[in-house]
């Protein structure tokens, strides 16, 4: 089931002034997708999903779900949350304490007054699906984080909802479940093939499991796409920035030729990928750590290599991390534990046009 | 120093043990006891006529009705007010902390005089207001009545529930509600199936806490109670002692024994109630607090409902019994009745000695007993919190223990005690008396005070090069400081006002304020009553204005160094 959103407004009343939590949003979620929304906190994206699920009233526009109005400020419009037929996996999980497990997972069954036989194959299913057979009598507080977290998910899927909302869930996971949760839920969704809508700081978490990605900033949606085009050709240098670790150098435009645009910065003339950008325009040149591979210095003088000196290197477990000093940048690389570099090292690298994003300074 | 520790502990568990077991020990041997001056002679003879009165069956029924009615009330009421003030928008949310805090201004003695003031069927002021009005010819309520004491009474327990719930709901994971609408639950059934349901172990604590002091609670079956003919537990107990030509405290302590033991069994049951209240405390949200829920149009009716109920609690009994001092006989306030207003009332009680007397001894009581109450509670917290060994936790149950005695019960247990003793009809008993069941008020805000202090706030300021004497000087003691104040006005302001024990051990010669009040009250002297009881709750709001004033100063001081 598709979502459409128009002109969403929401304003809190702050210290003394309005804050918007949201800035005009317009943003389609198609239907069957696991659309993520992205940005730091505070931009907005926690805000928009209650506002989607119906926690918080937004102060202007019209959300739809599945081309059913649910909330319109134009037609007056406002479908309670109970009414809105969703599934939400919360943060904290919202696991009812005093409750079985088959009373959290059966409650959006058992408040809509299904037959007690049908609750009781639904639960099972449920939680066979997530992997909880058999814990239908224990107490939920008996429960570790990792398994409440799948009682959330058994119980935001069992009614069958047209839409499913995340709002963190794996953030109280420590990292290495979090991982483990990822791919599960991952493989689970694709088996699903339902709408999902799901709220993360987390780049990585955002990258691995959506189809779609919405990064926000400041109450806005600033770009979307799939996740290599949020990461590979983002338009932002906000974006380019937090889906990723990157270098930011300041370029200048010098003209566009052979499919690409050719720059000037510190680091020389390079060519870069194509943007449409006026010549003589400033623009950030952004590449990331995985795509700068320094070697020993050879003598050659094709286009796009760049020589540097070893400032640092940095020993972090899977690879070396180096800073790479060229000219007034400090670039940082990562570097294979075998390469043969030590600190203080001449070196030099080549940077593929396709790797090197230009986004608006 | 670990030697040293443990050796504390076990002198104050001697303490402590003697001051609360003592009691209850004397309380069971006297019940078996043929009498007073027989003491240790065993017989079972008061028990077979304790419980073979049929008396008592209806005692017991009117008590139930009582404690359970009333603490009902109260545990409503706290919902309510509760409810408002963590919840929801409503505005002045500074009322709510201070009508919880009224019952240390306003003894419970006074405020339910001032209800009998108001609303007794011979001349309480609102019916005779209300018979003028509406031309009737008997007045419309009777305080002195079975639902008469459940209002008073649960509106005095009302402020220690509301202690109890209203941190419960501010702690209450709102997403547990969120998640149940997302479910497709209404507001009614979320309220029924998920709030209610996880608030059960906060709502059921406090009810059990209000049983436990209606239960206890001397001056509602008193003042409101006998007068109505309605006797409950603690005033069938009372006029066993008390009636001067019969007084049997064998049979007093027969019957005592089973109060006793239902509050002991309900303290242990509350205290399983609040730790499993917390275990229900989830993991919670970082960062994002929803708004509190706006009530929209019913703001200003609810906060007219709240500001009635703390007018009622606050400025009424206040009013009334300011009022009944100063007019000669009870009449409805009027243009004539203003005009007759004298000091008369406050001349005779400052002329009359036994009430002088009172004054002077419950002062003592109040100044003594805090302090002594606060070195001895200082000393229990310490080792309560900062010794953990199999001593401290036995201590912490001892000193508990006390929290569930009914000030009656264990004063019948105390005057079997010092009859035996040279200490009996002397203020000295009563500062016993008073500090051994009233040390958990003292050892409770000291004990969160020594919690507060990490022992790492200690141990830096000695790894900074402090010796013993300036880390106490500069870092324990300023941050102690609060914790001392409180615990001190809160004693003080209990001896001062404090009746339920002293019915029992007070004498001629040891007459405090409470007592003197309850013969006033005895005697129908209202005015004379309203006087002394003015300079009550002028003594007690002074003892808390001195006190934190002393604290913010000695805060200030330790502030410069």
């Amino acid at each position: 089931m598709d979502i459409a959103i128009e002109g969403l407004v929401k304003e809190y009343a702050g210290e003394g002034r309005g804050i918007r939590a949201l800035d005009g949003v317009d943003l389609t979620i198609p239907a069957g997708t696991i659309f993520t929304l992205l940005g730091p906190s505070g931009c907005g994206k926690t805000t928009l999903l209650r506002c989607i699920v119906g926690l918080e009233t937004p102060d202007a526009g019209e959300i739809r779900i599945g081309g059913e109005v649910v909330w319109s400020k134009r037609r007056g419009v406002a479908v309670p949350t109970e009414k809105r037929g969703l599934g939400m996996v919360f943060q904290t999980y919202a696991i009812w304490p005093h409750m079985s497990v088959f009373d959290n997972v059966g409650y959006p069954l058992q408040v809509r007054r299904r037959p007690r036989a049908e609750v009781r194959d639904a639960v099972a299913r449920a939680l066979a699906r997530v992997r909880l057979e058999g814990f239908e009598a224990r107490l939920a507080t008996r429960l570790s984080g990792g398994q409440q977290q799948r009682v959330a998910l058994a119980r935001a899927l069992v009614a069958e909802p047209r839409v499913i909302l995340f709002d963190e869930p794996l953030s109280n996971l420590d990292a290495k479940l979090r991982e483990e949760t990822r791919k599960e839920l991952k493989s689970f969704l694709g088996t699903l093939g339902i709408t999902a809508v799901y709220v993360t700081h987390d780049r990585v978490e955002a990258l691995a499991l959506s189809d779609s990605i919405a990064v926000m900033q400041g109450g806005r949606i600033v770009e979307q796409g799939s996740p290599q085009k949020i990461y590979f050709e983002a338009g932002h240098r906000f974006v380019a920035d937090f889906i990723g670790r990157a270098n930011l150098v300041e370029a200048t435009v010098r003209g566009h030729a052979g499919g690409r645009t050719q720059v000037e910065c510190a680091l020389g003339t390079l060519d870069c990928q194509r943007r449409d950008v006026a010549v003589g325009s400033t623009v950030t040149l952004c590449l990331r750590p995985e795509f700068i591979r320094p070697d020993l210095p050879f003598a050659g003088t094709d286009r796009n290599v760049v020589r540097g000196e070893v400032d640092s290197l940095t020993f972090v477990g899977e690879v070396f991390e180096a800073e790479i000093r060229v000219a007034t940048e400090r670039l940082l690389a990562r570097v294979d534990p075998e390469a043969r570099i030590a600190q203080g090292d001449r070196v030099s690298f080549t940077l593929a046009p396709e790797h090197c994003l230009l986004v608006a300074a | 120093m670990g030697n040293g520790r443990s050796t504390l502990a076990w002198l104050l568990i001697a303490v402590v043990g003697l001051l609360t077991i003592c009691p209850v020990a004397m309380l069971a041997l006297g019940s078996f006891s043929t009498g007073l001056t027989a003491f240790g002679s065993f017989t079972l003879a008061k028990y077979a006529a304790a419980y073979g009165d049929p008396a008592l069956y209806g005692v017991v029924a009117d008590t139930v009705g009582f404690v359970v009615g009333s603490s009902l009330l109260a545990t409503v009421l706290a919902l309510f007010f509760a409810y408002l003030s963590t919840r929801t928008d409503i505005p002045l949310k500074r009322l709510f902390a201070i009508v919880s805090l009224v019952p240390m201004m306003i003894p419970h003695l006074l405020f339910a005089v001032s209800w009998a003031l108001l609303l007794n069927p011979s001349n309480g002021m609102l019916n005779l207001v209300l018979k003028d009005l509406f031309a009737l010819d008997h007045a419309p309520f009777n305080i002195y009545s079975l639902p008469g004491m459940i209002l008073v009474e649960g509106l005095l327990d009302m402020p220690i529930a509301y202690l109890i719930m209203a941190p419960a709901m501010a702690s209450f994971d709102v997403s547990l509600e969120e998640s149940s609408h997302v479910f497709g639950a209404g507001n009614l059934q979320t309220l029924a199936r998920i709030t209610l349901p996880v608030l059960r172990p906060a709502i059921l604590a406090a009810f059990t806490l209000g049983v436990v002091r209606s239960l206890a609670s001397f001056a509602v079956p008193s003042v409101i109670g006998m007068p109505g003919q309605v006797p409950v537990l603690a005033t069938y107990i009372y006029q066993m002692i008390a009636t001067g030509f019969a007084t049997d405290y064998g049979k007093a302590a027969a019957v005592g024994m089973s109060v006793l033991v239902t509050s002991i069994v309900l303290i242990v049951v509350y205290r399983r109630l609040t730790a499993a209240s917390e275990k229900f405390v989830t993991v919670s949200g970082r960062g994002y607090r929803p708004a509190q829920i706006a009530l929209g149009r019913a703001r200003g009716p609810l906060l007219a409902v709240v500001a009635a109920i703390s007018l009622v609690m606050i400025v009424l009994p206040v009013l009334v019994l300011l009022y009944t001092s100063l007019v000669p006989y009870a009449m409805v306030p009027s243009r004539h009745a203003f005009a007759m207003m004298s000091l008369r009332h406050w001349r005779e009680v400052l002329q009359d000695p036994v009430s002088l007397a009172s004054l002077e001894n419950s002062l003592f009581l109040g100044v003594a007993g805090a302090t002594l109450g606060v070195v001895l509670s200082l000393f229990v917290a310490w080792v309560i919190v900062r010794v953990k060994t199999r001593a401290a936790g036995l201590l912490e149950g001892l000193s508990y223990l006390s929290f569930s005695f009914p000030g009656i019960v264990i004063g019948v247990g105390f005057m079997w005690f010092f009859v035996q003793t040279p200490l009996y009809a002397t203020l000295t008993a009563l500062l016993i008396g008073y500090i051994a069941t009233y040390l958990p008020y003292g050892i409770r805000p000291l004990a969160s005070a020594f919690i507060q202090i990490h022992t790492h706030l200690e141990e830096s300021s000695r790894v900074c090069g402090a010796g013993t004497l300036v880390t106490l000087r500069r870092v324990v003691a300023p941050l102690l400081v609060p914790g001392i104040v409180s615990a001190w006005i809160l004693m003080a302001s209990m001896f001062v006002r404090e009746l339920s024990l002293s019915v029992v051990l007070s004498r001629p010669g040891t007459e405090v304020l409470a007592v003197q009040i309850l013969h006033f009250a005895d005697d129908g002297l209202w005015g004379q009553l309203s006087a002394l009881g003015m300079l009550m709750i002028a003594i007690s709001t002074t003892l808390v204005v001195i006190a934190a004033a002393v604290g913010s100063r000695f805060r200030a001081l330790a502030a410069q160094g």
